[in-house]
């Protein structure tokens, strides 16, 4: 056993953990942060995707002893208080999750995306979310989800008193046509 | 999975022969193999440690030789267990001799792989068997280079 | 009766907990005590178990108990049954091997990943660890993996019991002389032998459970990663363990997908749930995604020769088909259902084709089982005939939107005109076929699209277009018809509507959610029949101690089937309560009406809310005679018919011609789902369709090698679609309601997948005809290989021509 001290979404914590835990079943299992999935076997999904310093890592493919040290942020740590992350807000408006496994991850790797390419093309969106694999969406909402998130935060970011704007509405409410309504 | 190779080796076949039927020398020249015993006539337990892409494991099994021709070759069967999978290979091995001082070593046959080598090695395997194969020549030649008992 | 929210894309309510990492999927839940099982799997697809020493493994640290095939036997639990019986066609009954939890010595193990033995113990390294160490002696013995060859002379058999591994043989449609006649006697017949390759259906939450026997109630509780959870407890109760139902509660907590691998009653929910009597501890086994690849039952494996033929003027006169349908190695829940009723029934398209003729093998393999997955036999029918109807019109030098309309049933409604009777025992509903391919052609620009294709080959590339227009039996499905045609099961749905005192809602479904936001869309429809708000409604499903029952969420079902049923019970809580408010009113019932959550004498301003009315129910001091307190209905709706949604599929596509890469440029989809609830929902329905459709066409295939052997078993090696492989969808819709649900609602769950494959495939067809390559099949996946592979081909026919 190792004794590591790892910071998880702000909090510092100790534990002694095995030298070949991985550090998504230290996140799991040890400190019960279930927000963080497994989805494969061979570091391919992208489920497990939390934050490592600040970098999206597959949190499969990296040991608990690797992580001592280091500032870990998870699902569970991106919103402050109430106030979700612009990305989970993004997800939520453009309907970009179904079943919600593989969202966890989805929304760090975006996280992290957009940390580095603020502005991007729908084709670096799906560049980027190629090492994560959503089996409900088709991807389509998901390029929604963060094409919404990347004009939420550059709009925030050029509001100085903070007031928040959201981006207009992928899906805006649809009325009913006239044969739904004889229907009903 | 297809097993093919051929290699020109600097000796003559008699040398070659002689270390391919010494168990000593074929648990050093045979790349992943740990352990060789002899349990019989041409019977042996193997012991060997490979990693192929991703996966990786400890195998056990047992090694026959067949259709011995003194100088001129054999067909080895290798039956391998782990918890990975197994693998159950069957190569034919020929000698020629190219010169006074040379040997081309020919082999030539399959290996059938079951379990989570098959699923999950697959793609990985010829890249892995051509590694394999490089490394046994080269070990052979340096084996070939080392002098007896020194 | 409002329409404040039916028809609008309200924001999922279930959201927020997925979005903050608060979903409890059921590898999530952690109970006092609890243990972990591995299990001992065949690395063999077919070999005898001549003995298995547990003995190491038993003494390791944290082990709990080990399980063989013979403890199970020895307990009489013989195997988990399938839900489907179809008969030989000359009457025999069908084959029906028995498949074991865990196989027992002497036995045979059938296909790679047959377990023989369960670890549990403390931890999920421990019984990782203990289930290396069982030693097994396996005798290995040859395996079949085609449908086809495995019924052939000399083939290895999979069952004793099942000669010449039939499973069952079976046949639809007309004589077969007559359609036979009809061949022979066309003016033209397009050919075409395929294979509808195997799927796996990859939900990327893998299965798990949880079994946990307490003693103090004397009840079992099973958590699974389940689409249906009731049918699980029927199936595991009545069939496998023989413990009685009432002592079983089944939980289907979040479920990270399904797409049919989590319909069926599986093994190991059967085993860690007796296994926890045993230990008197509960045990959870959660698969790895390399046992998923192994266990889960995949889809579709077809191999087809179908003739269409055509008369002068391109009318099709007839359709005679033969399949060899792959089941695996033992029959799973739908099984048998997937290739004959989900399949065969939907052979007449949208087409008025007079004679059809489906001749049908269910074959045993050595194998994983081969069940439904999205879509479900409606994908291989309409891969089949919108193949044949651009492949014809290709041969034919005819258009192939002109060919397809010349062919359509025409439209109807339903309800002044009467339903259409297919060759193949069905009753389509409703459908207005033209208006999805118009509007979809107009969307893609037909004439346009030709002229860039022509331009594109002058500049060395090759452009494609492909079509399809399917339909879908869906609403799974009245209980009487599939009673008829083999099922074990009713298909209707139940559900509770029950009033608090408050006037807050609950409603209990025996739908399951599982991606498809039914607590949304559900909701949607409460709060309009009732006039509350959605914040006033909870939906509860997947629990079967809370709802009374369920058949679960399959067959795009949910909405038709489980919808129906929630408004027959807000039916009787608006009927009961308008006894309560005539009452408090002093009025008679005919004199109220009902809108905007309250009830109002007709001509007056004298009204009374929902809320006084369900507080009256519970506190019936001023209460009309006789009538019971409360205001709570349950229902059961049994659909009087399937629901046929249908859609107009195109893609374009360019391919390569130097390396045969196929990319996929626009994808049209105009899909006819029926009334729609949530327009956000069904877009993203649709979208993940699509994506496994075209994931068929251009990525997907399990390989077995010959000796049963699964070469691509993980997601280094199986090609899931992912972000850059997919465009943006173009998606439009029609509304042609269903006329025999009183949502007038269709389904759209498999929609996507049911229409896009052939699309595609039709679209690589059509640019390499448009190159010269008159190249009639290229095997799906389309990988880059393949096509410069045909490509290459047809250049060699044309040189030596």
């Amino acid at each position: 056993m190792t004794q590591i001290t790892v910071t998880v979404n702000g909090t510092s914590q100790t534990h002694e953990v095995e030298p070949r835990q991985l550090l998504v079943y230290y996140l799991r299992d040890k400190l019960g942060l279930t927000g963080t999935h497994i989805g494969c076997d061979t570091s391919s999904c992208g489920a497990c995707t939390v934050h490592m310093d600040g970098m999206a890592v597959k949190s499969c493919s990296i040991l608990a002893v690797q992580a001592d040290g280091c500032e870990i942020t998870t699902i569970e740590g991106l919103a402050q208080g109430d106030q979700l992350h612009p990305v989970q807000e993004g997800f939520k408006e453009c309907h970009g999750l179904q079943c919600g496994f593989c969202t966890p991850g989805m929304i760090m790797a975006t996280v992290d995306m957009l940390q580095n390419n603020p502005d991007p093309t729908e084709e670096d969106i799906r560049h980027a979310l190629e090492g994560n694999i959503c089996r409900c969406t088709g991807y389509h909402n998901i390029v929604r989800s963060v094409q919404w998130a990347a004009e939420k935060m550059k709009t925030s970011a050029k509001v100085l008193d903070g007031a928040s704007v959201s981006p207009s509405p992928v899906y805006a409410s649809v009325n009913l046509n006239q044969q739904q309504q004889q229907q009903l | 999975m297809e097993l093919q190779g051929s290699h020109v080796l600097n000796a003559p076949p008699e040398q070659v022969w002689e270390m391919l039927m010494d168990t000593d020398v074929l648990a050093r020249i045979v790349p992943g193999i740990s352990r060789l015993e002899k349990t019989g006539d041409n019977e042996y337990k193997a012991l060997a440690e490979i990693k192929m892409g991703p996966v990786s494991g400890s195998f056990s099994g047992g090694l026959t030789l067949s259709d011995i021709r003194e100088n001129e070759g054999y067909t080895i069967h290798v039956k391998q267990s782990s918890k990975i999978g197994n693998a159950d290979a069957t190569i034919r091995i020929d000698l020629t001799p190219v010169g006074p001082d040379q040997t081309q070593l020919t082999f030539d046959g399959g290996a059938k792989l079951s379990g989570l080598l098959a699923r999950t090695g697959n793609r990985v395997l010829s890249g892995v068997a051509n590694t394999l194969t490089k490394q046994f020549f080269e070990n052979f030649e340096k084996e070939l280079k080392t002098p007896k008992e020194a | 009766m409002s329409n404040k929210y039916i028809g609008q894309s309200v924001k999922r309510l279930e959201d927020k907990r997925f979005i903050t990492g608060k979903g409890r999927y059921t590898d999530d839940i952690k109970l006092p005590g609890m243990t972990y099982a591995s299990f001992v799997r065949s690395p063999y697809a077919h070999a005898r178990v001549n003995r298995i020493d547990t003995s190491a493994a038993k003494d390791m640290p944290g082990v709990v108990a080990i399980f063989t095939g013979d403890d199970i036997a020895s307990a009489g639990i013989v195997g988990v049954p399938t839900g489907w019986q179809v008969n030989f066609r000359n009457g025999d009954t069908m084959k029906e091997p028995p498949h074991p939890l865990l196989v027992p010595t002497g036995s045979t193990v059938k296909h790679i990943g047959d377990p023989v033995a369960v670890i549990i113990a403390d931890s999920r390294e421990a019984a990782f660890d203990a289930s290396e160490a069982v030693e097994v002696d396996w005798e290995e013995l040859p395996a079949v993996v085609s449908a086809y060859k495995a019924t052939q002379e000399g083939a290895p058999q999979v069952h004793p019991d099942a000669p010449g591994n039939l499973a069952f043989d079976w046949e639809i449609g007309n004589p077969i002389d007559e359609v036979n006649e009809a061949i022979e006697q066309s003016a033209h017949v397009t050919t075409l032998e395929f294979v509808n390759q195997r799927l796996v259906p990859n939900a990327i939450e893998p299965r798990a459970y949880i079994g946990h026997y307490d003693e103090v109630s004397d009840k079992y509780t099973l958590y699974t990663s389940t689409q249906n959870p009731h049918l699980i407890r029927l199936l595991m109760c009545a069939f496998v363990l023989g413990i009685p139902e009432h002592k079983v509660r089944v939980l289907g907590p979040d479920v990270g997908g399904g797409f049919g691998s989590k319909i069926y009653h599986y093994t190991e929910e059967a085993l860690v749930t007796w296994a926890s009597k045993q230990i008197r501890r509960p045990i959870k086994w959660t698969e790895t995604r390399s046992e998923a690849f192994m266990l889960d039952a995949h889809g579709r494996d077809h191999i087809t020769k179908a003739e269409m033929g055509f008369d002068a003027e391109g009318n099709i006169k007839a359709l005679r088909i033969k399949t060899y349908a792959n089941l695996g190695a033992y029959l799973s829940t739908f099984a048998p259902a997937v290739p004959t009723y989900l399949h065969g029934t939907l052979l007449q398209g949208l087409y008025t084709t007079p004679k059809i003729h489906l001749d049908l093998y269910g074959v045993f393999t050595h194998t994983v089982a081969v069940d439904a997955y999205r879509g479900a036999g409606r994908p291989e029918a309409t891969y089949l005939l919108e193949r044949m109807l651009d492949l014809a019109a290709l041969e034919m030098g005819k258009n192939p939107v002109q060919l397809r309309k010349q062919n359509f049933i025409p439209s109807f409604d339903g309800v002044e005109q009467p339903g259409y009777q297919t060759q193949v025992a069905l009753q389509y509903d409703s459908g207005n076929y033209h208006g999805v391919l118009d509007r979809a052609v107009e969307m893609l620009g037909y004439d346009e699209f030709r002229q860039m294709q022509q331009e594109a080959n002058q500049n060395g590339k090759l452009l494609g277009v492909g079509f399809s227009t399917y339909i879908e039996a869906c609403g799974i499905a009245p209980s009487a018809v599939v009673g008829a045609l083999g099922a074990r099961a009713g298909l209707y749905e139940s559900a509770q509507v029950r009033v608090q005192p408050t006037g807050k809602v609950s409603v209990f479904t025996g739908a399951h959610s599982h991606g498809q936001g039914h607590v949304t869309t559900f909701a949607q429809v409460v709060a309009d029949k009732l006039g509350i708000a959605m914040e006033d409604i909870d939906i509860i499903h997947g629990d079967s101690d809370a709802v009374a029952f369920g058949m679960g969420t399959y067959g795009s079902r949910s909405l038709a089937v489980g919808g129906s049923a929630i408004v027959k019970s807000i039916d009787k809580v608006l009927e009961k309560g308008a006894k309560i408010a005539a009452h408090k009113l002093e009025c008679s019932v005919d004199d109220l009406e009902y809108a905007e959550g309250k009830w109002t004498v007709k001509g007056t301003d004298k009204s009374i809310s929902f809320g006084d009315v369900a507080l009256t129910a519970y506190v019936p001091h001023v209460y009309p005679q006789g009538l019971e307190p409360g205001l709570d209905f349950s229902s059961f709706y049994d659909p009087a018919n399937f629901t046929y949604p249908f859609g107009c599929h195109i893609a374009i596509v360019e391919v390569d011609k130097e390396t045969g890469r196929v990319k996929l440029k626009r994808f049209i989809a105009v899909d006819d789902v029926g009334n729609v609830i949530n327009p956000m929902i069904v877009d993203g329905q649709i979208h993940g369709g699509l994506a496994q459709g075209i994931g068929q066409a251009l990525l997907e295939e399990a390989i077995y090698d010959e000796n049963g052997q699964l070469t691509n078993g993980s997601y280094m090696d199986y090609a899931m679609p992912r972000a850059d492989d997919l465009p943006s969808f173009e998606l439009d819709r029609q509304v042609t309601p269903c006329p025999h649900n009183p949502l007038g609602v269709k389904g759209a769950g498999e929609a996507g997948c049911i229409g896009s494959t052939p699309a595609v495939v039709n679209a690589v067809i059509d640019a390499l005809w448009s190159g010269g390559h008159k190249v009639k099949d290229i095997r799906m996946p389309l990988t880059s290989e393949r096509v410069w592979r045909a490509m290459q081909e047809q250049n060699t026919q044309i040189l030596h021509s």
